[in-house]
This record gives structure tokens, C-alpha cells and sequence, in this order.
């Protein structure tokens, strides 16, 4: 895998801000009561997103999972359409009818995430297969958590998929825990690559908070897919800032590790201090230019206004309207 | 015209549809070389190949995801849920995604599947190769479900269903898969949420659907003689049902019985009864009857299951206490 240039690691870092500031705003907006439902935030995976929305192109599908904000709007929808629909407003991109757990952007092929968490890991085998079946040369992404690799689906998707060849990247966010249940103590192996291996799929393990090796094992297994061979799966080892429910679970000194040692962003604006592709003064003003950026999405959708009452009974079928007795 | 059965009339429809759009193809399980467990894809392996007539494992989650994700980028997917009562391996991903991506995410994507399983009793098939499904399915919105009782509503209904941008969930019951009806060459359609009347009387209205229009009918047959005059109506479309039909006609007969081979409680019956009182009070000469299956799994034993499900004495039965008789 040949280095990447300068500019490519400098897009990687500002995207990696971008998810953080876009997740902090979000995350301080919901406790002010202003972002209804349940909301669940990615902050500390950062360098993982960003390697992913760096692979993907346009063609490509992406099934984000609960905490994937940041690639909805890297994926190519204006963040402002994203961050409204979050906040449920009439300009949010499904009309504020998805929410956080239901953000789709056909025109970027974003497919939307499920609030029954991982179910959609086979509609991902079913978007692959159609595409391969059309003759597209587009591969179809889906993120899958550690906790919801429990699930079923998952495995019925890895063997399908492995054995029709479809074009299926698997991205598997192992932060170590579920809700509160660490990944260890639930699956038959903390390293869920053995998994794939089992199913013939090509795997990796690679270190999510390290944004260089998190986006050449992301490119490698995307230029596999794409030279037809079928699916691949990276697994980056990772964690995430806070607990579900906010309260601090983990021992104290694998929160300080990850937050203070080994933090995605702060190891990679160091590197490219260090590598002098940038100085601090202007890896800093990349942490203000998109702050700033963010701040406007916030205020965009906060001024949005809500959702017309007619949107409550739209597209329920296709071409039929739900009759006055349904409704 | 063809005498054929309904196995080969949406044999029919599966091969016209396939030949005609590319984008139609089938998956499910055995599904391939064999033609499924009822023959209903018997020869399409051979005459359109593995790509588009494809083989799974058990793996009823996949089958129906596959379908959705291939749908939503455009193909035409037909899977087969080999018997109904397995779909609870695969409830999440009717209930969650093929009926309502086109909602949640406000038009972008639609889900055009057709979902086809077998269903029914009647046969000794037991607690889990027996039941009717549609009543799990009746709290569902953005979900149409399809049921034909002659091999001539199969056909066309496979067709339009195929055709439908809608999530299709298409029931064929087990005990008429070998009956035998015309059934034109070519391609037709039938309209989806469109009830038949499918003998006309003035006495009473029977509502019901699949194998328990044929024991509707053969009831009517036998009350004819005793001067009963009995209007059945085969439903087609199980949901969103033909409200408008319905009302007609119970507006006319100003009795209803309603029968439906699921259990009695909280299921299609249930909701076409409720209708009927809330919309046409005030022509019944009577309250609805339900003749049902019981609120009961399906036992093994054929004289058991006999006594559960609802048969043409039943529907008889309802017929005359709706009249005082
Ligand atoms: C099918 C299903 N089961 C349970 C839940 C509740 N739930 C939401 S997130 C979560 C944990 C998910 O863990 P993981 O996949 O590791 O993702 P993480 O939150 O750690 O990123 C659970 C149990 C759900 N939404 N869907
Ligand atoms: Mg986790």
C-alpha cells in the first residue's frame, strides 16, 4: 500500500474533527431537550468513519449503524439536511421521519441505519447481490458493532455472501462492549475476524484509533471487493468516549488510555506535527474551521421549521394513499 | 382455455414475468433444481439458471433481506418462505424493513418484493407446518398481503403482484394447490385490494378468503335447496381488504358471517367484524358471526385438527344462526 499524500491525510484529520464536532453539538443539543428520541454518539471512533468515508465512492452503499452521524454527511448528503433531520424538522433528509437510527440518502446511496439494531446486514447481502446481478461494479458497506455481531442475521449475511461472492464490505466498529457487556465475555472470541475466517472471507484486525492503518486496511479491502472477489471484512479494534447511558462503566484506567494515550485525534494531529506536513497553528485552525461549520448545521436546523402533518400518513405504500378508514 | 392447477398457474406467472422483466428473479430454499418443496418453480432453474432461480440454506432472515436490498436498488425478487409457519425466523425483517423503508425514510426507497409461502391446514401437518399467518401480519402498515382461492386469481395476482412497487406477502394454501381451474395463456392481471363476489345472494353475506371460500361456497350450495340465498365473498387482497365490497353487500343482505380459518381472536375475522359494525350498524338484521379456527395451536391428530378448523358444516352453521334458524 503505497503512503498517502499529504493533502489525503490532511482530509482525514479535518473529517475525523468533523465527526467530533458534529457529535459534541449533538450530543450538547439532545441535553438541552432540543434533539428528541434516544441518541447515541460517536465520539472516540472518529479515525474509523473517516477511513470509511474515505474508501467509499459515490456508486458504493453504506448501512451506517447507530453511531455513524459522521457518515451521513461524509458519505455526500449537506450536513445541515442531517443535523435537521436529527432535530426531526421538515428539511431534515427523510422529512424528520427516520430520525438518528433512520437517516437515508438515496442520491449518495446511504441505505439508512435500523433501530433493530443489525437487521440490516442482510438488506446490505440483498443490495450487493443486486448490484452484481445488474453488473455494477459498486460494493455495499454495512457496519456492524460488536454487540450486534450476536445477532443472527450477521451470520446468515457472512455465509450468503461468501458464497455468492457478492461485493459486501463488512466494517466492524469493536469498541469492547455492547450496552455494558464486554465483547469477550459474550462471543466465542473477542476477535470477531476469527469469525469471518470461518466463513471464508478475507479479514482483518487493524488498530480503529490509529486513522492510517484504519484507511489502508479499509482501501485494501475495498480493491479486493472491487476486483470481484467477494466480500471482506475489517475489524477495527476501537472504543467509544461514553457509556450508553452516559455513566462511566470501565475501569479508570482504560477510559484515561483511551482518552488521553491512545485518542484518534490527538495521535494523528502528533503525526503530522511530527511527519511536518502541518503545523500545530494549522492543525488548530482545521479544529475552528470546522467548529464553526458544525455550528451553522446546528443553527440551520434549529431554525427549520417542523414537518408538514400531511408527512404523518405519506408513503406508507407506493402509489396509494392510506384511506380515511386506515387512518 | 387450460384446465391447470394452481401450483402450475403461478408456475405460469413466475415463468411469463421472468422472461419478460430481467429484473425478476427467484430465491428461497430447494428452490432451484427442484422447483420447491410444492413444485411451484419446477423448470425455471433450467430455463433461466442458477442466477436467477437461487438456492439458499435455511437462512429465512437472508432470504428476506436479500430480497428487500436487491428490491431497493431496483430488481424484482420473488422469495419463497417454504411454509408460513417458519416466518417468524424472518418477522423482523418483514415487518421492519420491506414495509417500511418507503416510509421511514420518506419515499427515497421502496421494497417491490413478492415474499410467497405456503400456508394452511387441513393436511395433518401439525403445529408448525399448518397455520394461517395472516393475522400476524394484520398490524402491519406499508405490508399488502395477497391470498387467491382458484388457480385464475393466482395467476393474475402473482402477476400484478410482481408488478406492485408494494411489499407483497403472497399466501397459497396448501389444500388448493392441486385443485384445478381455467386459467388463460399469457399474461393477465387481477387487481390487488379488489374483493369478487363470487356467487351473488340476497339472504346473507359470508367474507372470507383461500381454502375457506370453497367450503362458503358448497355451504351455499346446500341452503340453496332449503330456499337460503347466501352472497360469498372472496377477499383476494387480506390487507388493506376491499371495505367497499364488503359494506355493498352486507348493506344489501344485512347479514355477515365472517370466516377465516386462523384463530377466532385478534385476527382477520376480528377486523372485518369490527368493520362491518362500526360502518353498516344499521342495516344488520343481526350481530356478525365469526366462524373461525380455534384459539388453539394446531394439533397433529386428524380428527383433532378436523374439530378446530372451520369446514363447511361450520360455515353452515353460521349461516343459520345469523338467520334464526
Ligand atoms: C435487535 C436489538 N437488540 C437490542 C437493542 C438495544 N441496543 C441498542 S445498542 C445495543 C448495544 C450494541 O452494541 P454494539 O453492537 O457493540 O454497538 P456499540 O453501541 O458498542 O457501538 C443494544 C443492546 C437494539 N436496538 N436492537
Ligand atoms: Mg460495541
Amino acid at each position: 500500500m503505497p503512503e498517502i499524500s499529504s493533502d489525503q491525510y490532511l482530509a482525514l484529520f479535518r473529517d475525523m474533527w468533523r465527526v467530533r464536532k458534529f457529535e459534541q453539538a449533538l450530543e450538547r443539543e439532545f441535553k438541552r431537550g432540543k434533539v428528541p428520541g434516544m441518541l447515541h454518539i460517536g465520539l472516540g471512533q472518529e479515525a474509523t468513519l473517516s477511513a470509511i468515508a474515505h474508501t467509499l465512492r459515490k456508486e458504493d452503499g453504506i448501512f451506517p449503524d447507530h453511531r455513524c452521524h459522521g457518515l451521513l454527511f461524509l458519505k455526500g448528503t449537506p450536513g445541515k439536511q442531517i443535523m435537521a433531520e436529527l432535530f426531526g424538522r421538515a428539511t431534515g433528509i427523510c422529512s424528520g421521519k427516520g430520525g438518528s437510527l433512520h437517516s437515508a440518502d438515496a442520491s449518495v446511496n446511504n441505505f439508512g441505519d435500523n433501530g433493530v439494531q443489525g437487521s440490516y446486514m442482510v438488506t446490505a447481502l440483498g443490495v450487493a447481490l443486486g448490484w452484481k446481478m445488474q453488473g455494477k461494479n459498486s460494493l455495499a458497506a454495512v457496519v456492524v458493532g460488536d454487540g450486534t455481531a450476536g445477532r443472527g442475521e450477521w451470520h446468515e449475511s457472512m455465509n450468503l455472501a461468501s458464497v455468492w461472492k457478492a461485493p459486501v464490505l463488512f466494517v466492524c466498529v469493536n469498541n469492547g462492549y455492547a450496552i455494558s457487556t464486554s465483547v469477550g465475555a459474550s462471543h466465542a472470541t473477542e476477535d470477531l475476524v476469527d469469525f469471518a475466517k470461518a466463513y471464508k472471507i478475507p479479514a482483518i484486525q487493524v488498530d480503529g484509533n490509529d486513522i492510517l492503518a484504519a484507511y489502508q486496511a479499509t482501501q485494501e479491502a475495498a480493491a479486493h471487493i472491487r476486483a470481484g472477489k467477494g466480500p471482506y471484512f475489517v475489524e477495527y479494534k476501537t472504543w467509544r468516549w461514553q457509556g450508553m447511558f452516559s455513566g462511566e462503566f470501565r475501569p479508570a484506567e482504560e477510559v484515561k488510555y483511551f482518552k488521553e494515550e491512545h485518542e484518534p485525534i490527538t495521535m494523528a494531529k502528533a503525526d503530522l506535527h511530527k511527519k511536518g506536513i502541518a503545523s500545530l497553528e494549522q492543525l488548530d485552525a482545521i479544529e475552528k474551521e470546522v467548529e464553526a461549520e458544525i455550528e451553522g448545521w446546528v443553527a440551520y436546523a434549529q431554525e427549520s421549521p417542523m414537518p408538514d402533518p400531511a408527512k404523518a400518513t405519506a408513503n406508507v405504500y407506493v402509489g396509494w394513499e392510506v384511506e380515511s378508514w386506515q387512518s | 382455455m387450460a384446465v391447470i392447477t394452481t401450483v402450475q398457474a403461478i408456475n405460469e406467472a413466475l415463468g411469463l414475468m421472468m422472461a419478460e422483466d430481467q429484473r425478476v428473479y427467484c430465491l428461497g430454499e430447494d428452490i432451484g433444481k427442484m422447483g420447491g418443496d410444492f413444485g411451484v418453480t419446477r423448470g425455471l432453474f433450467d430455463e433461466f439458471g442458477g442466477e436467477r432461480v437461487r438456492d439458499t440454506p435455511l437462512s429465512e432472515a437472508a432470504i428476506v433481506g436479500a430480497a428487500v436490498g436487491s428490491a431497493m436498488v431496483g430488481m424484482r425478487p420473488v422469495a419463497e418462505i417454504m411454509f408460513a409457519d417458519f416466518i417468524g425466523t424472518c418477522y423482523d425483517q418483514i415487518v421492519n424493513n420491506a414495509a417500511k423503508v418507503h416510509y421511514m425514510f420518506d419515499g427515497q426507497f421502496k421494497a417491490p418484493i413478492v415474499l410467497r409461502t405456503a400456508c394452511g391446514g387441513g393436511f395433518g401437518g401439525g403445529p408448525h407446518h399448518s397455520q394461517q399467518v395472516e393475522g400476524w401480519f394484520m398490524n402491519v402498515p406499508g405490508l399488502v398481503i395477497v391470498a387467491p382461492a382458484s388457480p385464475y386469481d393466482a395467476k393474475g395476482l402473482m402477476i400484478t403482484s410482481i408488478e406492485d412497487d408494494n411489499p407483497i406477502l403472497f399466501l397459497e394454501h396448501k389444500a388448493l394447490y392441486r385443485q384445478k381451474g381455467e386459467v388463460p395463456e399469457g399474461k393477465y392481471t387481477v387487481p390487488l385490494r379488489q374483493a369478487k363476489v363470487v356467487r351473488p345472494g340476497k339472504d346473507v353475506t359470508v367474507v372470507t378468503c383461500m381454502k375457506s371460500v370453497h367450503d362458503a361456497l358448497a355451504a351455499a350450495q346446500e341452503l340453496e335447496a332449503d330456499g337460503v340465498s347466501v352472497e360469498v365473498i372472496d377477499l383476494r387482497t387480506l390487507r388493506p381488504w376491499d371495505h367497499q365490497t364488503v359494506l355493498e353487500s352486507v348493506a344489501r343482505t344485512g347479514r355477515a358471517v365472517v370466516v377465516n380459518e386462523a384463530p377466532k381472536t385478534g385476527g382477520l375475522g376480528a377486523d372485518i367484524s369490527a368493520v362491518i359494525s362500526e360502518e353498516a350498524f344499521s342495516y344488520l338484521k343481526a350481530p356478525v358471526a365469526r366462524i373461525c379456527g380455534f384459539d388453539t395451536p394446531i394439533p397433529f391428530s386428524l380428527p383433532l385438527e378436523k374439530l378446530i378448523l372451520p369446514d363447511k358444516d361450520r360455515v353452515k352453521q353460521g349461516i343459520l344462526k345469523v338467520l334464526g334458524k
